[in-house]
């Protein structure tokens, strides 16, 4: 896909209560990245406290709890603020993607994706992040 | 006839642009004036190209870009940006959402039908590949 020699490993935090998913998620991005995995907002929250992640990418729907909440959460905390974050999520009419956005998402991708669509949607939100904060 | 949809929140760039368009190519234009619209238009209009402003109420054209682009339904609807932010900043923000071509306004006719009609050109390989070159020489910066 890319040389790999001349990226730097992301660390991303993938919040989705569906171990299959992470598991497609984690065999779609390969080698590039390091993840940790959250099944719960409870989770999350704490593996955010443990450590910044490069980027947070979450389900819109977490089992019973909400990702959007998690978007606020990481908005409204000075800490993670310009945390990236993306929805990756079978929740795809309009609605849904303006709730995202209005929650604080960055990006917003439809399931089912494209391995290599992702990965350097990825690759470009973290760099676009980086660039929005520090320009030169 | 080709369809071209122009998102632009005010109603006299729309009817400027409108002209423009119309000047060289024959589109059919429709339009919508802000981003959220917009992005209903492009579900109920399926357009070929879509023209978009960046500052809009409700979702800006960065946002509805990388909204589009994050969809297999509409990744490969050719996009340009039209705006006024001029800085390199900014086009970079456009390019790194995913848009295929990022123009600034005040604007030459004549440069955003070239611009419309090069990006109606772009296969959904052509675009790829755009985005691979993106990310590789963006790494090669960091």
């Amino acid at each position: 896909m890319y040389g790999l020699q001349q990226f730097r490993k992301l660390y991303i935090l993938l919040v989705d209560s569906d171990p299959g998913a992470c598991y497609r998620i984690q065999q779609a991005l390969g080698e590039g990245f390091v993840l940790r995995n959250a099944t719960s907002l409870a989770e999350a929250k704490q593996c955010l406290a443990d450590s910044l992640p490069d980027m947070l990418i979450s389900e819109v729907r977490i089992g019973q709890e909400s990702g959007l909440e998690l978007c606020r959460f990481v908005r409204l905390t000075p800490s993670l603020r310009f945390l990236p974050v993306m929805l990756l999520t079978s929740h795809a009419t309009l609605q849904d993607k303006v709730a995202g956005f209005d929650a604080g998402a960055d990006d917003y991708v439809v399931k089912p994706y494209d391995a290599r669509h992702l990965v350097a949607r990825i690759r470009l939100l973290s760099r676009m992040k980086r660039f929005e904060q520090n320009p030169d | 006839m080709k369809k071209v949809l122009v998102i632009d929140d005010n109603p006299t760039i729309v009817e400027l642009i409108k002209y423009a368009v119309n000047l060289q190519g024959a589109y059919n234009v429709v339009v919508a004036y802000d981003g959220v619209q917009g992005l209903e238009r492009v579900y109920a209009e399926q357009p070929d190209c879509v023209i978009i402003d960046v500052k809009m109420p409700r979702m800006d054209g960065y946002q509805l870009v990388r909204c589009l682009r994050g969809d297999a339904r509409t990744m490969n609807i050719p996009l340009i940006i039209l705006s006024a932010m001029t800085r390199e900043q900014d086009q970079m923000t456009g390019l790194l959402s995913g848009v295929d071509d990022y123009l600034t306004k005040p604007f030459k006719p004549s440069a955003l039908n070239a611009a419309i009609e090069r990006v109606l050109r772009l296969t959904p390989a052509d675009r790829q590949r755009r985005m691979d070159h993106l990310v590789q020489t963006q790494a090669e910066r960091e």
